[in-house]
């Protein structure tokens, strides 16, 4: 009995041709909308890259491009880090770079003379739909192709994956979760198969993987994992066997190669899991030879018995090197996974980026919507089949849910996750409410003959073998199939459904029309979150005008162009942190701090000179050369992410380093509040952050009130004064300040009274004349 | 008319002598309440007497129910605990550094006189005279900062710089808590005969997954990590603003989330199970409608906690 009529005339090889059409249709749509939607960004604003970060990889790109892969590989960067100078060859992942790098001599070749920033801004949308694929193929391995779709279909509009790869975001996220995805596909379809063909694919996609981003250390730890639950489920397999080692030898070798990476994968406990599964699949696959060669209970039991000892001793001996120091202990930032508290006690400078936060839930629900709680009922269906891929999808939902809850930036692994899951509970509602049959006893026997009389030697040895997945990849089409003959070769599941299933048209109706609906929300929602939140470049900000049009803050390009067109070529400017790379990138200057955090005590020199009375931070700025000093500053047309909102984290990470002269609870007021205007602390008012940020702010305001739209306060009508620095640029919106860092007076005396002796001020008497300081 | 002259005489013995007893009566107000001096106004001044050849590090708190000092309350057993440490050192070395606690409703006067208006407050005199006197002559006292919180393990370490030799304060083992692991991994292990078939089960596993799902879904992570209250003081439960969550908003939301996955679950594994149409079709009916209505909900939350969003349900 059907609940409607479906053509019978219609030939299986032509259905099989069309759906295949079909499929193929739909992955290039969706490839298309993936694309498309994060090209937001291009379109409101321009060809640009973003944020700070992406700066970096476009400079080095650009030296990889003009200058070739050894230039490249030996590039020493004297302008970074002042005066240390960074080694970029051995510091950094370098497969985005060399990614452009081909894309760009690969089109040349073909004399296609295509801007290699465009290249950059463009590479993470391309990949997107590389993305989208790779996750087809692996959902297809979870359960079907119609699921392999939907899950392609939610990660190219999904906006966890969007924030990190939208048209000129170009950081290393941007092709990191594409490779991520085809090595969890290449790792099941090794594992499904036992081919060493799939997991020395799964080994190079890895090492590509290693290349690009730091975050391969979830798939190094992923993988073990799973091969370590399947051990404790008694589901040991020679495809097991053969596909972890295959992997971990190939990648651990290849993933050495990468100068940054080294000698790692021996030495660190992030990778000591992979290496302990290995040693562990060794005396288990083992034991397991012993054991079809002997048939003593006795000596069974005593290799049961050796391979725990073993385990236990192999678990020991690596507490052990780690205690020894032989083994470096976990590094902070992956132990801030675990102890929470950790980061905030012990390493400032990783809790002060804001991506580094907890997530909260409404966070969740913009980045997933409706996969929300569609993916828990995912993994709900996985749970009824539990084959050993659907074990990888379940470990990976435990740990990916956990790590986005303690750090927005994990949000992005999650993500493919949810898509995969959710994609195979909602395909599996779909399925249930479009399959026309309905439950019927009086058929049950024919079909039942049917099934039996057509099954296949193949199909009884896969069910025989319990945990074997359907090799073939025609087993959707196979039931649309059979559908359409009812008689046809059935699945075993299926059968077993005829007994069950849905009565009447409106009920398939409803629930259709439903899930029709919801699927169009959560467009809507992508495209609205898409063009909202995630695709400002934040180096151009926008804002509306009163009569709804777009304008346009462009105050960061123009001081960074005023710092290149005006400055010395070897001018040394400081700045906080945030903007190194930006300056480095856009302005070509030299810079003491940038994004790659790695030296804390430069980053506190910074700090402290910032958090300093100018008197104090005066010689730390001479011993470094300073030019120029840039500050951000969004009093004036409420940019909130200026540095006074900065400035605790900088009074913190100086503190860190010293904590006599630098100490957080003097930049607050009595109350405790944290105040800039005629009520903030002293050391607030002196310190050079505060002097520059409001230095002749209050004349803006023509003797009215002077208010400072970020905070909300009112500043004194008297505003500070600089005597060791001069103004030099201010942005057309005050965004950028740029000041010039005077040299020692002429006559030996200090800056203050020297003003002061220009401005005709007496010098006080009671204090003894000021000898010539020398400086180190 | 000799003697009152010696009698000026015997002054200096006699401030030296007053100032011994002074100090031999702090030793001994301390040795009384395990190494913290409770003080009020006059101690107070006693204790930190201009000519003091001691440190001291005073905590002023308000401890009285009435004064709601919540931090307080958290903080005192924590400077307890790093004063008996210190009451374990030799006596040598002891007597050269007091611990003391100076309740509000004790000490009006000087919570004024040093302009506090927020407890709990640490401050630490160096000693003003003698061979402790600090080499830079800054004797304004060193205020402690709370950034790493109420925790008494910072606490030691930060005022073992001002204290003669390091307070020996190692945090107390906490037994109840190894004894409940104990306990439990115990019985675990003697009952593992009837709980196996349990953790062998699959349903175990899955409604343990889910579950970690839901609840790290709803933010549960950034309400432990920052410490947020189950709900505001004024009975408000929805934190205000986009990145913010209090207690209850975790489990308002995960029960959302559970419900809904709860309803596709019941249309897509228990509804094909019913065998008469009719039945199943009010129970198709039901969790169509159960799902539209609380994804509704789910979407005007989300609008309460993000202004801007423009999309929404029946609600």
């Amino acid at each position: 009995m059907l609940a409607y009529s479906l053509p019978s005339d219609i030939s299986p090889s032509t259905f099989v041709n069309t759906a295949s059409l079909v499929r193929i249709v739909a992955l290039g749509l969706i490839s298309a909308a993936a694309i498309s939607s994060r090209l937001f960004a291009v379109v409101n604003f321009e060809s640009i890259i973003h944020e700070f970060d992406p700066w970096f990889n476009y400079r080095a790109t650009r030296v990889l491009a003009s200058k070739g892969f050894y230039e490249f590989w030996n590039w020493f960067d004297p302008t970074a880090w002042y005066p240390l100078g960074r080694v970029v060859g051995g510091t950094i992942y370098p497969g985005l770079m060399a990614t452009s790098g081909v894309i760009y001599n690969i089109l040349h070749a073909l004399n296609l003379p295509v801007d290699i920033r465009n290249i950059c801004v463009l590479l993470a949308p391309g990949f997107s739909a590389f993305t989208a694929w790779a996750t087809y193929m692996f959902t297809k391995e979870m359960k079907d192709e119609s699921a392999g779709l939907l899950a392609a279909a939610f990660i190219g509009i999904v906006p966890g994956y969007i924030s990190r790869s939208v048209a000129g975001s170009y950081d290393n996220e941007a092709i990191a979760i594409f490779l991520l995805m085809f090595t969890f596909y290449a790792w099941i379809k090794a594992l499904k198969t036992g081919s060493a063909l799939f997991g020395t694919i799964a080994a190079l996609f890895y090492f590509y993987m290693v290349a690009a981003w730091g975050g391969y250390a979830f798939i190094t730890n992923m993988i073990p994992l799973h091969a370590f639950v399947l051990l404790l489920m008694g589901r040991y397999t020679n495809r097991l066997y053969v596909a972890y080692c295959s992997w971990y030898a190939i990648g651990t070798l290849s993933s050495m190669q990468v100068p940054f990476v080294g000698f790692q994968p021996v030495r660190t406990s992030e990778h000591m899991a992979a290496l302990g599964i290995f040693g562990l699949l060794q005396i288990v696959a083992f034991a397991q030879l012993i054991r079809s060669h002997v048939t003593s209970k006795q000596f069974q039991d005593l290799l049961f018995v050796s391979v725990i000892s073993a385990a236990v001793l192999g678990m020991a001996a690596m507490v052990l090197l780690t205690y020894k120091g032989w083994i470096a202990p976990w590094t902070g930032r992956f132990y801030s996974l675990w102890d929470t508290g950790y980061a905030k006690k012990y390493i400032p400078i990783i809790a002060s980026v804001s991506e580094h936060q907890p997530t909260a839930w409404p966070s969740f629900f913009m980045d997933l919507h409706m996969l929300t709680f569609l993916f828990p009922f995912g993994v709900l269906v996985l749970f009824r089949t539990l084959r050993d891929e659907h074990v990888f999808v379940i470990i990976y939902a435990v740990m990916g849910t956990y790590f986005a809850g303690v750090m927005v930036r994990l949000m992005l692994t999650l993500t493919p996750c949810v898509c995969v899951a959710s994609a195979v509970g909602l395909s599996q509602l779909i399925d249930t409410f479009m399959d026309p049959r309905e439950p019927d006893v009086g058929e049950e026997e024919e079909k039942e003959d049917g099934s039996s009389t057509t099954a296949t030697p193949s199909k009884k040895a896969a069910k025989k073998e319990k945990n074997a997945a359907p090799v073939t990849g025609v087993g959707a089409i196979d039931d649309i199939v059979s559908t359409l003959s009812i008689a046809g070769g059935l699945e075993k599941d299926k059968s077993a459904k005829a007994k069950t299933g849905i009565f009447g048209l409106d009920t398939r109706m409803v629930v259709l029309f439903n899930t029709a609906a919801m699927l169009l929300f959560f467009v809507l929602h992508c495209t609205w979150v898409t063009s909202n939140a995630y695709s400002s470049p934040s180096v151009v900000l926008a804002s509306s005008n009163p009569d709804g049009s777009q304008h346009i803050i462009d105050d960061f390009r123009e001081a960074y162009y005023w710092l290149r067109m005006n400055t010395k070529e070897d001018a040394v400017v400081m700045s906080w942190w945030d903007y190194g790379y930006q300056i480095a990138g856009m302005a070509d200057r030299v810079t003491l701090v940038d994004n790659n955090t790695w030296n804390n005590t430069h980053i506190a020199t910074v700090g402290k000179a910032m958090s300093s009375p100018e008197e104090v931070a005066y010689p730390i700025l001479r011993k470094h050369d300073v030019d120029y000093v840039l500050v951000i500053f969004g009093g004036l047309i409420g940019y909130s992410g200026d540095d006074i909102n900065k400035f605790l984290w900088m009074v913190r990470i100086a503190q860190g380093v010293w904590p006599d002269e630098i100490q957080e609870p003097n930049y607050f007021t009595q109350q405790g509040e944290y105040r800039v205007d005629d009520q903030a602390s002293k050391a607030m008012k002196d310190s050079l952050m505060y002097k520059m940020s409001y230095y002749r702010f209050a004349e803006l305001f023509g003797g009215g009130q002077v208010v400072d739209r970020v905070r909300q306060q009112y500043l004194p009508k008297q505003g500070p004064t600089l005597d060791y620095l001069d103004e030099a640029f201010t942005s057309e919106n005050w965004i950028v300040r740029i000041f010039q860092v005077k040299k020692e007076d002429l006559l030996g005396r200090d800056l203050k009274s020297a003003n002061g002796f220009a401005q005709g001020k007496k010098r006080k008497r009671s204090k003894p004349p000021v000898k010539r300081r020398v400086l180190a | 008319m000799l003697l009152p002259w010696l009698t000026l005489l015997w002054i200096p013995l006699y401030v030296l002598a007053a100032k011994s007893s002074v100090h031999q009566q702090l030793v001994e107000l301390a040795a009384q309440n395990n190494g913290v001096i409770k003080l009020n106004d006059k101690t107070y001044d006693l204790l930190t007497s201009p000519d003091r050849d001691w440190s001291v590090s005073v905590h002023f708190t308000a401890l009285d129910k009435r004064r709601r000092c919540n931090p307080c309350r958290e903080f005192d057993p924590s400077w307890n605990a790093v004063a008996k440490a210190w009451s374990t050192v030799p006596r040598s070395e002891r007597d050269h550094h007091f611990f003391a606690t100076l309740d509000f409703d004790d000490g009006h006067t000087v919570f004024q006189k040093l302009g506090l208006t927020s407890a709990p407050v640490v401050h630490v005199y160096p000693a003003a005279e003698g061979p402790r006197r600090p080499v830079n002559g800054k004797l304004a006292p060193y205020k402690y900062d709370f950034t790493h919180g109420f925790d008494a393990e910072p606490l030691a370490l930060e005022l073992s710089k001002h204290t003669p030799v390091a307070i020996p304060y190692r945090a107390p083992i906490d037994w109840a808590k190894w004894g409940t692991f104990a306990v439990i991994l115990l019985s675990g292990l003697i009952t593992l005969r009837f709980i196996s078939p349990v953790l062998q089960s699959r349903w175990t596993w899955a409604i343990g997954t889910i579950i970690t799902s839901l609840v790290m879904q709803s933010g549960y992570m950034f309400t432990r990590i920052r410490g947020m209250p189950y709900t505001a003081g004024n009975g408000q439960w929805i934190a205000p603003g986009f990145q913010s969550q209090y207690g209850q908003e975790t489990q308002v939301v995960a029960v959302i989330y559970g419900l809904l996955a709860v309803s596709f679950l019941m249309l897509t594994v228990i509804a094909p199970l019913q065998k008469s149409a009719q039945r199943q079709r009010a129970q198709i009916y039901l969790w169509t409608a159960v799902n539209l209505i609380i994804f509704s909900v789910l979407v005007s939350l989300f609008r309460t906690k993000n202004r801007g969003y423009p999309f929404k349900l029946f609600l």
